[in-house]
């Protein structure tokens, strides 16, 4: 049984949350075209790795916000509490957001305009 | 408390608990049951998401200091403002006087990203009081429910035996249990079970 610190109301039984999977998954934006099996990356595919990971979680039976949190699946040791939309500042939990598979994949490239233009400037200068 | 549940049985609609008959479970112990309860039928109920800058107009038409700080509730007579959310709370007012209170918030908001909706009939309420309340509570919360540790004037959202509840501690042994109308009986039934072993009264 984990004690998790809510942002809001602090800590509390793990009964009153729900897991909401991995967390930092992208929706790749409409006017970067990818492929089905690059859309499947965003759509599908989850990570479940032994060791620690980046999840979201809420606080379902209390104040019902939203917060990810970096949690060791094998000691349940949770490593960083963090609010939605921010990256995580332990620097564990930096390396287990970088390390992970899904930084590479042309789904999330996509979920950026600024970038995805610029290496598909460069795709298609390299295609000419 | 009792003042709000005796006005609102002139109410039309049946509540929640509207079927249940007086229950008395005497205290094994001998004494006073260590915990009376009853339904605070039609207690009104406002959900309302609003930020710190709506403090002033809410305590001008509430009169409840806003906002209560997390985990707490404020309180003007028989209304409250409690705290459910950074930006989500809920405010509880006399029977009967739901719709005019949802209006004057709503009319008070102008302009303002908020928003107020009456849930009175979507939660019941219980009001607790015994010296075993506690105890009581405490066998289906994971809360530390110590009077040391949630003083009068905490509240808290959280599992009684299951059922989402938001709990308030009026006194030491005098709190108001909220829940959804439909979980009601259930916790009804719990309460006089749970409560079995020091007594227990539920009043209609
Ligand atoms: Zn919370």
């Amino acid at each position: 049984m984990m004690l998790i610190d809510c942002p809001f109301c602090g800590p509390r039984d793990e009964t009153e949350f729900s897991c909401g999977g991995e967390a930092h998954i992208a929706r790749p934006l409409a006017e970067n075209k990818i492929s089905e099996a690059e859309f499947a990356d965003y759509l599908f595919m989850r990570d479940n790795p032994k060791g620690l990971f980046l999840e979201r979680w809420r606080h379902s039976a209390g104040c019902r916000r939203w917060f990810n949190m970096a949690r060791d699946t094998v000691s349940h040791e949770i490593v960083e509490i963090y609010p939605m939309g921010a990256l995580p500042k332990t620097a564990a939990a930096k390396s287990a957001y970088s390390a992970s598979w899904r930084r590479d994949t042309a789904a999330e490239h996509a979920a950026k305009p600024a970038r995805t233009t610029v290496k598909n400037a460069g795709k298609a200068r390299g295609a000419k | 408390m009792a003042s709000t549940s005796q006005k609102s049985t002139s109410l039309p609609g049946r509540t929640a608990l509207h079927g249940k008959a007086m229950t008395m479970h005497p205290n094994p112990n001998s004494g006073k049951p260590g915990l009376v309860f009853c339904e605070l039928a039609h207690l009104g109920k406002l959900n309302m998401r609003a930020d710190k800058s709506a403090g002033k107009m809410v305590k001008s038409i509430t009169g409840c200091m806003f906002p209560p700080a997390a985990n707490t509730f404020t309180s003007a007579g028989e209304r409250h403002a409690v705290w459910l959310g950074p930006d989500e709370f809920m405010i509880i007012c006399e029977a009967g006087k739901d719709e005019e209170l949802a209006s004057s918030i709503q009319a008070s908001f102008g302009n303002r990203h908020a928003a107020v909706t009456n849930i009175t009939d979507a939660l019941a309420a219980f009001h607790l009081k015994g010296a075993a309340v506690r105890q009581v509570l405490a066998k289906g919360c994971a809360l530390d429910l110590h009077h040391s540790s949630f003083t009068s004037g905490d509240a808290a959202q959280t599992l009684l035996s299951h059922a989402a509840v938001t709990i308030m501690a009026l006194a030491d042994d005098e709190f108001i249990v909220i829940c959804r109308t439909s979980f009601a009986s259930y916790l009804h039934d719990w309460l006089l079970d749970a409560a079995l072993e020091y007594g227990v009264k539920f009043n209609k």
